[in-house]
């Protein structure tokens, strides 16, 4: 019995290894084209074409691991992007998908099977920053410029020429969100920050500066994945701020808020785009209607040109509207590329970096501009709040 | 080779007709991977993408037998791995930063002054580095030793687990030493396929030599039956507190040679997660097996990548699979566990590799191949 299993199994392991010569020759990864309909049916060996015939988008995300969920959210932007716009220069675009695993030591095997097999022209991604500062050397070298989606690490950019990203940063975000909190009339101000978040750190440092030293009348700290915020809540509220900046994940900021709510505390937190998720109010029930926080696009905003025809494309590809303002960025973050290689007029890695640098789009989610380290210089934020067990959107702000 | 006795009475005129032709394989191999490794050094036999593979394979297989040490050959249940690779890897970053690196990565807090101006250069550089990592670990193993050792089994593998992440939230608190959870990039790419394998070469006799002192017969011994070896006149916690520095030591030094190969670190990269990944390595290697070490890491390192093809979408005759993100983590999860079911001790058990056992399975591999085909006894079916 044992012995017939083991010869089955042998059996099914040469046919994986046959079945993977034939598709390391004739798709070698290239993803069979998700959007024409001629391919469909048809014999997969036409894919095997020259590299001059197509043009290879490589998309960098977390398809799996921890941060899986913001990586298809991303994923479904760009494949709507690319259902729009699926040609340039005469040229076809394939979509190479490939996988960082949320790990950083599979984020550089994955960019550097990008760049270097695959030869992609250009890539898009990724959710989070630590896989994009792992491979940005990788894309750096073969000099394959990036574009990032939602990766606000400022080490992201750093030094490397090749990365871009098209997300507003934590400095445009923390002073946003501290002029915000001056406009509507509050004076003071307490901080509980996650130390183990590198973009929670960034946030309060320009809140801070933003909103004045002087004013902030507490500072507590607490860790990814802590539970009881009681202690933190208890030591900044004996300060007596208004408000209370927290940048957090959305699960602690959840709890946060109800915690600060059990203990008999009204008062309004103020964060970051990370609380646009549906688990913040599952979590935290009604205590989070005490909220305010800014993200990078509304379905319910006033309808620009992009922001309608991105809102069709994505109803009319996977059914009602996108579930994250995430998919917004890989929207504009495929978006650009394809504009940077209009611009450039080739594929060429320094003539598209060359053509980055110079580009001024409109995407759905503002204007964006590079400025000299890659980073969009945004000009647009949407604040919003938690009413009736969902997301409300409050106001767009326009900074000049 | 009647007239070739002669020539080699110096060294291996004393030796059977066997192992004269191991020595010869063995040098064969050795002259056969040198070449191989100056050729993939000069770009010339596979991509850069390879290469980096390869590295990886390199520097897993040196943190494999690191646990192995601990875990397989001493059999205590250590699962502190991933907080000794984390000192390790800030140490040897934090040495060979060039100096105006250091002031734009930590930007939010400058960095400690004694760090400020450090940088080892070069190759030299990173092997100061290398070496000072792996001491730090080891004097970390050393102080993390004398209250976890004195645990048996789970108990001992949930005190090293907390360390190990009492170690990384250090880390990740640190602002001003590691930038905290910000981590590190544009760490030199000293660590070039030399390195990697060079260590791992080095570590692979140094552990050959090791099982064949007193120290390491001993540490087996323990790992048998410690009720045995303490009436044998061993010293239980002087030879467990030994086997857990040395481990250390590997540790540290495999950490640092992974953050010069991946050229940026951050605190999360070293969650325990990464311990399992390595135990992983251990297990499906053989507890106890230096060879397996060394196989596993490259089998489950080149497996994660060559299964990269699943997720693209294929075809299977005229069905067509459509892209599945995480299929191949599926596929790997499974071929593992038949791999477990049908050697239950790992690949090699606790065995290790040599010229005659690969002869003596390529003479009877023909009658184990036959055996299968073989019409099966009356009844046998029913089974």
């Amino acid at each position: 019995m044992k012995k017939t299993l083991t010869l089955v199994m042998a059996l099914l392991l040469t046919l994986a290894l046959v079945l993977t010569g034939c598709g390391g020759n004739a798709n070698g990864g290239a993803t069979p084209e998700p959007v024409t309909p001629t391919d469909s049916g048809t014999d997969p060996a036409p894919v095997e074409t020259g590299d001059d015939d197509v043009i290879k988008v490589g998309i960098f995300e977390p398809l799996t691991g921890a941060n899986a969920a913001g990586g298809q959210m991303e994923l479904e932007g760009i494949k709507v992007a690319h259902s729009l716009v699926g040609e340039v220069l005469g040229k076809k675009i394939v979509l190479v998908e490939m996988d960082n695993k949320s790990d950083d030591v599979e984020a550089v095997t994955a960019a550097e099977r990008l760049v270097n097999s695959e030869k992609v022209d250009i890539v898009v991604g990724s959710w989070g920053s630590s896989v994009c500062i792992a491979a940005g050397d990788t894309f750096m070298n073969a000099k394959v410029p990036a574009i990032g989606t939602s990766c606000t690490n400022p080490l992201v950019t750093l030094d490397n020429p090749y990365y871009f990203r098209v997300c507003y940063l934590d400095d445009f975000q923390g002073t946003l969100l501290a002029n915000f909190a001056k406009q509507e009339g509050y004076k003071t101000a307490a901080v509980i920050t996650d130390v183990s978040d590198t973009y929670a750190i960034g946030l309060k440092k320009y809140f801070v500066d933003a909103f004045g030293a002087e004013n902030i009348v507490a500072e507590a700290q607490f860790n990814k994945g802590d539970q009881d915020f009681t202690a933190q809540i208890t030591s900044v509220m004996a300060a007596n701020p208004e408000v209370i900046f927290a940048p957090s994940g959305y699960a602690e900021a959840g709890l946060m808020m109800k915690q600060a709510a059990d203990l008999g505390y009204n008062i309004l937190f103020l964060g970051a785009d990370t609380w646009e998720t549906e688990v913040m109010f599952e979590v935290g029930g009604v205590a989070t209607e005490n909220c305010r926080f800014t993200t990078f696009f509304d379905a319910d905003a006033a309808p620009t040109p992009e922001s309608t025809q991105f809102l069709t494309a994505y109803e009319a590809m996977f059914g009602g509207k996108p579930k994250g303002a995430v998919t917004a960025l890989g929207y504009d973050a495929y978006m650009v590329a394809i504009a940077a290689i209009e611009k450039a007029g080739t594929t060429d890695g320094e003539a598209l970096q060359k053509a980055l640098t110079e580009l001024d789009v409109t995407g759905v989610t503002g204007r964006c501009v590079f400025d000299e380290n890659g980073d969009a210089v945004k000009n647009q934020a949407i604040i919003k709040t938690v009413q009736d067990g969902g997301f409300k959107y409050i106001s767009t702000v326009v900074v000049d | 080779m009647e007239k070739n006795k002669t020539r080699f009475r110096g060294i291996a005129s004393g030796l059977t007709k066997n192992k004269r032709r191991n020595l010869l394989l063995s040098m064969i191999a050795i002259i056969a991977l040198t070449v191989f490794l100056h050729f993939t050094e000069q770009g010339a036999t596979v991509g850069s993408y390879e290469v980096r593979v390869l590295n990886l394979c390199a520097v897993y297989a040196v943190l494999a037998l690191s646990m192995n040490l601990i875990n397989g050959f001493t059999g205590q249940f250590s699962l502190g791995t991933a907080g000794f690779m984390a000192i390790g890897a800030y140490t040897t970053s934090l040495l060979i930063m060039p100096v105006s690196v250091k002031a734009k990565v930590f930007y939010l807090e400058p960095i400690v002054p004694w760090l400020e101006n450090v940088h080892w250069e070069g190759n030299f550089g990173l092997f100061g580095a290398l070496l000072v990592a792996g001491l730090i670990t080891a004097v970390a193993a050393f102080i993390i030793g004398f209250p976890v050792l004195r645990l048996k089994g789970d108990y001992l593998a949930i005190a090293t687990l907390g360390f190990s992440e009492i170690i990384r939230i250090v880390f990740t608190n640190t602002q001003s030493v590691t930038n905290g959870s910000t981590g590190i990039k544009s760490i030199p790419n000293t660590a070039n396929i030399w390195w990697t394998f060079g260590v791992m070469a080095f570590f692979v006799v140094f552990m050959l030599r090791l099982m064949k002192t007193s120290y390491g017969r001993a540490f087996k011994c323990i790992r048998d039956d410690e009720v045995a070896a303490e009436s044998m006149g061993i010293s239980l916690f002087k030879h467990k507190m030994l086997s857990f520095v040395i481990s250390g030591f590997m540790a540290g030094v495999g950490g640092g040679l992974m953050a010069s190969v991946l050229g940026a670190i951050t605190p999360l990269l070293f969650r325990f997660i990464l311990a399992y990944d390595i135990l992983l390595i251990v297990v499906l290697g053989g507890m106890g097996s230096i060879t397996g070490s060394i196989v596993g890491a490259f089998l489950i390192t080149t497996a994660k990548e060559w299964l990269r093809w699943l997720d693209a979408g294929f075809n299977i005759g005229p069905i067509k699979v459509p892209q599945i993100a995480g299929l191949r983590m599926v596929v790997f999860s499974a071929l593992l566990m038949l791999v477990i079911l049908f050697y239950r001790r790992g690949l090699f058990g606790n065995k290790e590799f040599s010229w005659d056992g690969m002869f003596r399975l390529i003479k009877n591999a023909p009658k184990r191949v036959a055996a299968w085909f073989k019409p099966k006894p009356k009844g046998g079916g029913a089974k």
